[in-house]
C-alpha cells in the first residue's frame, strides 16, 4: 500500500517520476552490489534494543514487529522491489508485487527447518548472492536507461 | 593392472554381433522418420546422399560405442558434430529467408525468431499466469526453423527420457563447449584452481532470468546472455542497446565457450553458466537413470573428479557414491575410472545389478535423442556442403 | 515393495526408450492439439495482439489490432501501444493515408500516413492519449506501424 501511495504521489509530478525511479534503481542496485560483495556485515549493537525488549514481552506482536523492522532496514532487494511496485501505479499491482516478492524470497527460508538439507543452506546463500548480483546489474542498467530518458 | 603396474580403465565393450543387434531397432526407428521425407515428388539426390551418410555415420559410431566400451569418446564425436552442423545449415537458412543471420526489428514482428529449449525457464511463469509465450517466434510450425510447440514437446520428452543427460546427448550447442575443451592435452588452469562456488552460478542465473523475465515480460537470457547467438541468429545492431547486447554475447561466447574450455579442459559454459542445465538438474529427479560409484571398488584415486567436464564430482561424491545433481551422464567418469567402479544405474534396482543392462537401457534413449537431433542436423549440414561443392553456393 | 522397486525401475527404463523414440511422432501429432488445449499465444508485445477491426480496401486490407497494455505479468501498464498493419505487401499502394479508430468508439483517434517503399511514417494524434509513433516496419508479408499510447483507463 505504501508503494502504491508513493507511486500515486509521484504520478502527480509526472515529469519527474522517471527521473526519481531511475535514481532509485541506480542507487539501490549499487547498494545491493555493495551489500553482496562486501566480506563481512558490520558488527555493532542493535539499534532497536527497545523494540527487541518490547517484542520479547509481547510475543503476539512478533510477526508484525519483525515485518515492520525489516521494512525499516536498508535492505536493497526490498527497496528495489518497493521501487518496482511504485512504478506499477496500481494498489492491486503493488500488493501482488509484494506478495510475489514474499513468495520469491521465502524460498530461501524453506530448507532451514529441514535438518536433512541443512548442509545446503550455504549453497542457497551462494546462489542468492550470485542472483542478487545479476538482478542488481539489470536494475542498474534499467536505472541508467531511465536517467538517459530512453536514449538507448 | 598392466605388466608395468599402471592401472587402466577397464573395457566394458560387447561382442560386435550383440552391438549390431542392439543397434538395429534404433537404426530402423531413425530411418523410418527420414523415409517419410524421401517419399514422393522430386527428391534431390544430394539430400539422399546426405541423409544416408549421416545415418550410417551415427549408426557406426553407436556400434563402436557398444563394442569398445568407450562411450564418452564416441558420444563426444556425435555431440561435437551436431553442434558444428547446426550453424552450417541454420546460417544459410537465415540468409535465404531474411537476407542475414542478423534479425531486423521487422522480423521480430513476424514471428521470425526461432525457438530453442533454452527459452523454457523464462516462458513458464508468463505462460501460466497470462497464457502467453514471451518470445518473438511462432507457436506452431511455420516459416521459422523452430516453433514453440516443437521445442516444448522436445523438452518434455527429453527430460523424461534422459533428465540432465540432455546436456550431453541432446543439446545442439553444448558440442561447441566440448570441442574446445578437448583440444589441449593438459589443462593450463587445473581443476583445483577453480573455486567450487562457481558451480552455483547456473542456478543463480536460472533464478535471475526466471524472475526478471516474468517482471519485464521479455526473454532476458535470449536478449542479454545467450552466448550461442554467435552461431545462430541475433538482433541487428540497429541501436546502441543492440550493440551492447551483441558485445555481451560475443564476449560470453569467446570467454565461456572458447577460451576457458581451452584453458581448463572443462565445459565451462555448460557446467558453470547455463541456466537450462540448472533447470534440467532439478528435472533429473524424475529421470530413472543415474550414475553411481561402487564404493567397494573405489580406491579414492580421484581421477573421476579431475576428469569430470562439468564439475559434477567432488570428495562428497566419493563418500555418497553419487555424482552431484549437475551430472550430465556423459560417461567420462564411467570410461575413466581405472577400477571400473563407476557405472550407469537404474534407480530402484540393486546397486550391484548388472551395469551393462543399465548402460544399454540408458544408451538407447540417449542415442535415439542424439540420432534424431544430431543426425538430422548433420545431414542438413552435409547437404549444404554438397550443394557448395556441386553448385558453388550453400543457398537454395 | 522391495521386490517391486527393481521391476518398476526396469519398466521405467524401457519406457524412457519409448518416450525418446516417440518424441518426433509426438511433435508431428500433438503440436496442434497441445496449443489448442492450452490456448497459448505469442505475447502481444511481439504479435501485436488480436485483430479487432479489418478494413477492406479491395486490393489490400487494414488490420487494426487491440490496444495492448497487458504485456505485463499483473494488471496493465500505464502506457502501451496499438499495432496497425496492411497486407498483402505486394498489393499496397506507395502511399497510405488512413484514420484509425483505436478504441472502437466510432471516432478516429489518430491519422497515419505511410510511405510503404521508404518506411517513412507520420502520425497525427486526435486523442490526447495517443502519444507518438513507435516505428514502421516491413516484415515479409505485411507493413505495420506501432503507435505509443497512454492507457485511457488509467
Amino acid at each position: 500500500m505504501l508503494a502504491w501511495a508513493t507511486g500515486s504521489l509521484l504520478a502527480g509530478a509526472a515529469g519527474y517520476e522517471g527521473l526519481l525511479i531511475g535514481i532509485a534503481y541506480v542507487g539501490l542496485s549499487v547498494l545491493l552490489l555493495v551489500a553482496v560483495l562486501r566480506k563481512k556485515a558490520p558488527s555493532g549493537s542493535c539499534a532497536f534494543e527497545g523494540a527487541r525488549v518490547t517484542l520479547n514481552r509481547w510475543p503476539a506482536f512478533l510477526p508484525i514487529g519483525m515485518g515492520f523492522l525489516v521494512g525499516l532496514n536498508i535492505c536493497p532487494p526490498l527497496l528495489l522491489a518497493f521501487t518496482g511496485a511504485v512504478s506499477s501505479g496500481s494498489l492491486l499491482g503493488s500488493l501482488i508485487f509484494f506478495l510475489a516478492f514474499f513468495l520469491g524470497t521465502s524460498v530461501y527460508f524453506v530448507p532451514i527447518p529441514f535438518l536433512g538439507v541443512f548442509r545446503r543452506v550455504s549453497a542457497l546463500q551462494i546462489v542468492g548472492k550470485f542472483a542478487a548480483v545479476i538482478v542488481a546489474l539489470y536494475y542498474l542498467y534499467a536505472g541508467i536507461l531511465l536517467l538517459a530518458g530512453g536514449v538507448l | 593392472m598392466t605388466t608395468s603396474g599402471r592401472t587402466e580403465a577397464r573395457s566394458s565393450g560387447m561382442a560386435v554381433w550383440k552391438a549390431v543387434l542392439l543397434m538395429l531397432p534404433a537404426a530402423l526407428l531413425s530411418s523410418l522418420t527420414w523415409l517419410g521425407n524421401l517419399m514422393g515428388g522430386d527428391i534431390d539426390p544430394l539430400i539422399v546422399v546426405a541423409l544416408v551418410a549421416s545415418w550410417l555415420g551415427f549408426t557406426v559410431l553407436f556400434v563402436l560405442m557398444l563394442t569398445t566400451g568407450k562411450t564418452y569418446r564416441y558420444r563426444s564425436i556425435m555431440f561435437i558434430l551436431t553442434a558444428i552442423a547446426l550453424p552450417l545449415d541454420f546460417i544459410p537458412y537465415m540468409v535465404e529467408t531474411y537476407g542475414s543471420m542478423m534479425l531486423a526489428d521487422d522480423v521480430m514482428f513476424s514471428g521470425g525468431a526461432s525457438f530453442c529449449p533454452l527459452t523454457m525457464p523464462m516462458i513458464i511463469i508468463p505462460a501460466l499466469v497470462k497464457g502467453v509465450v514471451i518470445f518473438p517466434g511462432e507457436i506452431l510450425p511455420g516459416t521459422a526453423k523452430g516453433a514453440f510447440s516443437i521445442m516444448f514437446i522436445l523438452w518434455v520428452g527429453a527430460s523424461l527420457a534422459v533428465g540432465r543427460g540432455w546436456c550431453s546427448w541432446g543439446c545442439f550447442y553444448g558440442g561447441w563447449d566440448e570441442l574446445f575443451s578437448r583440444i589441449r592435452k593438459k589443462p593450463l588452469i587445473k581443476h583445483k584452481q577453480i573455486d567450487s562456488r562457481w558451480r552455483y552460478l547456473p542456478f543463480a542465473v536460472l533464478l535471475a532470468i526466471v524472475l526478471l523475465s516474468a517482471i519485464t515480460f521479455s526473454p532476458i537470457y535470449c536478449e542479454w546472455l545467450c552466448p550461442f547467438k554467435a552461431v545462430t541468429e541475433f538482433q541487428a545492431p540497429s541501436s546502441v542497446l543492440a550493440v551492447m547486447q551483441i558485445t555481451i554475447f560475443a564476449l560470453l561466447f569467446i570467454g565461456l565457450v572458447v577460451v576457458l574450455p581451452l584453458l581448463t579442459k572443462r565445459r565451462i559454459q555448460c557446467g558453470l553458466f547455463c541456466p537450462f542445465g540448472a533447470m534440467q538438474s532439478f528435472l533429473n529427479k524424475i529421470n530413472i537413470f543415474e550414475v553411481r560409484i561402487d564404493l567397494e571398488k573405489c580406491t579414492q584415486c580421484k581421477k573421476c573428479i579431475r576428469e569430470c567436464p562439468t564439475f559434477s564430482l567432488d570428495e562428497s561424491s566419493l563418500e555418497s557414491g553419487k555424482p552431484l545433481m549437475t551430472c550430465t551422464k556423459c560417461a567420462q567418469c564411467v570410461d575413466t575410472c581405472p577400477q571400473g567402479a563407476i557405472s550407469y544405474h537404474i534407480k530402484g534396482t540393486p546397486l550391484k545389478a548388472n551395469p551393462t543392462v543399465a548402460k544399454v537401457l540408458f544408451l538407447y534413449p540417449a542415442y535415439i535423442l542424439l540420432m534424431f537431433l544430431g543426425a538430422g542436423s548433420v545431414a542438413a549440414a552435409l547437404y549444404r556442403i554438397l550443394m557448395l561443392v556441386t553448385t558453388g553456393s550453400m543457398l537454395h | 515393495m522391495e521386490k517391486i522397486r527393481p521391476v518398476l525401475g526396469y519398466i521405467m527404463a524401457v519406457f524412457s526408450c519409448l518416450i525418446s523414440a516417440a518424441i518426433l511422432p509426438a511433435i508431428a501429432m500433438l503440436s496442434e492439439p497441445f496449443i489448442t488445449a492450452t490456448g497459448l499465444t505469442i505475447s502481444p508485445n511481439y504479435s501485436g495482439g488480436e485483430v479487432v477491426q479489418t478494413i477492406d480496401h479491395g486490393a489490400y486490407e487494414t488490420h487494426v489490432h487491440r490496444m495492448v497494455f497487458d504485456d505485463v505479468l499483473i494488471g496493465e501498464r500505464k502506457e502501451g501501444f496499438i499495432q496497425v498493419d496492411w497486407t498483402p505487401l505486394d498489393a499496397l499502394p506507395a502511399r497510405i493515408d488512413e484514420e484509425i479508430d483505436a478504441d472502437g468508439d466510432g471516432q478516429a483517434d489518430f491519422r497515419i500516413e505511410v510511405d510503404t517503399t521508404t518506411k517513412e511514417a507520420m502520425l497525427t494524434p486526435y486523442a490526447s492519449w495517443v502519444l507518438e509513433l513507435e516505428g514502421a516496419y516491413r516484415p515479409k508479408d505485411f507493413f505495420l506501424v506501432r503507435v505509443h499510447l497512454k492507457n485511457p483507463a488509467r
